[in-house]
């Protein structure tokens, strides 16, 4: 069903394009419900959403004139950037309050999507310092600490770099953990060879469990969104799948029994 | 035991900063993640010392997360979501996960599978445990939106006729 009326069109596809970029920034269902429920206020529409990991679906209609469309949107690549969330959240509340019109609320949601990430070093040497943190945390000590943040560094850095050459997500993190876990195996048994490396290589792979999607899922589930929910859970699980794949060749390569 | 309950829930907050860097969390927010990730290790790690187990530990250092994010969102501007995933994304059963994982390669790898019955109360266990530790966080996270939303079990209508999906 198409529209006469461009407005109600372009409206249909800002709404889409708000609703995908909270889903590919890691929102959940009913989060993106809420912050959607603010626009449709603002801009007095109704909005019949359909939500897939895959693609959104939405109809609409104006409220003051009539009109309807419906529009289909494939979803690009999921990347969890709560900076879009945060944004988009202050922007809904914002809107509201200063009864933005639409064109002043189109700006600002192309700005919000052009918004940059942290520089790669801040967040490598961040996450380096998380996942040494968690050896701690599990009992793995200062040496596997040393160990886990040099792996986690040039781990998420390969992760990172396949992301960019659009390599199959699962792929990558595939081959991220591999490089962590191979590089902390090779430095406790080079480097530490008294010390139990167990904690230390189980920790240096933690940087790429999908907590956002497991969450997510479970959160869903409470919410009543079975399938996204659902979904959700089986995208977790294959990243799972993808690091216990790469910790069992490090497991083989380096004669480890269990961790 | 003091000096280590306090270091581990330092470097839960470090966890916590470095995975919300990660997700790309504004700068405004980290250290308000940080110090609510420090709390949540507080509670996590000060319950395993009380004697409760992994599960419970996990919903009460979740829970403490969900109704802190509370006024830091107000306080902050921004969505609760946002400073409460950080917060417990160190506390993600993945190392279950990957151990359920692990053991079921290992029975896919063994040549006699009759002396595989404790891989596979490994795995039960493992698995069980993963989901369990999962829903208390999701459960932990939520239960400020939960208990103090004004409906109950509110419906969210996009529409005046028809709920929305």
């Amino acid at each position: 069903m198409r529209s006469s009326n461009k407005l109600t069109d372009e409206m249909a596809e800002l709404l889409l394009k708000i609703s995908s970029m909270l889903m590919t920034s890691g929102a959940n269902t009913n989060r993106i419900l809420l912050i959607m429920n603010k626009f449709t206020i603002l801009m007095h529409v109704d909005a019949q959403l359909f939500i897939n990991h895959k693609a959104f679906i939405i109809s609409l209609t104006d409220k003051r004139n009539g009109d309807k469309t419906t529009i289909v949107k494939r979803l690009p690549p999921h990347v969890v950037n709560f900076s879009t969330i945060s944004s988009l959240s202050e922007a809904g509340v914002k809107a509201q309050n200063e009864n933005w019109k639409f064109k002043k609320l189109k700006a600002e949601i192309d700005k919000i999507e052009k918004e940059s990430r942290h520089s790669q070093f801040i967040v490598l040497t961040s996450v380096a310092l998380a996942g040494g943190g968690l050896d701690i945390v599990f009992g793995g000590g200062y040496y596997g600490f040393l160990a886990v943040c040099i792996g986690t560094f040039f781990g998420l850095f390969v992760k990172q770099f396949l992301h960019k050459k659009e390599f199959n997500v699962y792929l990558g993190t595939f081959m991220g953990t591999l490089v962590s876990s191979a590089i902390v195996a090779a430095i406790m048994q080079f480097f530490f060879p008294g010390i139990n490396p167990d904690i230390a290589i189980a920790t240096s792979v933690l940087f790429s469990v999908p907590g956002v999607p497991l969450i997510n899922s479970f959160i869903d589930f409470m919410d009543g969104y079975f399938i996204t929910g659902m979904v959700r859970f089986v995208h977790g699980l294959l990243f799972v799948i993808s690091i216990a794949a790469s910790l069992f060749i490090v497991m083989y390569l380096f004669h480890i029994q269990s961790l | 035991m003091y000096v280590d309950l306090i270091e581990k829930a330092f470097w839960a907050g470090v966890i916590g900063f470095g995975f919300a860097v990660l997700f790309n969390v504004p700068y405004r927010l980290l250290v308000a993640i940080f110090l609510t990730s420090f709390l949540a290790g507080l509670a996590k790690f000060g319950t395993l010392i009380l004697g409760y187990n992994m599960i419970f530990a996990a919903l009460a250092a979740a829970s403490v997360v969900g109704f802190i994010s509370i006024p830091i969102s107000r306080y902050k501007f921004t969505s609760p979501f946002v400073v409460s995933i950080p917060s417990v994304i160190g506390m993600i059963p993945g190392y279950f996960g990957y151990k359920t994982l692990l053991g079921i390669m290992q029975i896919a790898m063994s040549k006699d599978s009759t002396n595989e019955v404790n891989t596979i109360l490994s795995i039960t266990q493992n698995a069980v445990n993963m989901f369990f530790i999962l829903a208390s966080l999701a459960i932990g996270v939520s239960l400020p939106w939960l208990l103090l939303r004004k409906k109950g079990i509110e419906k969210i209508k996009f529409s005046q006729s028809d709920d929305l999906l």
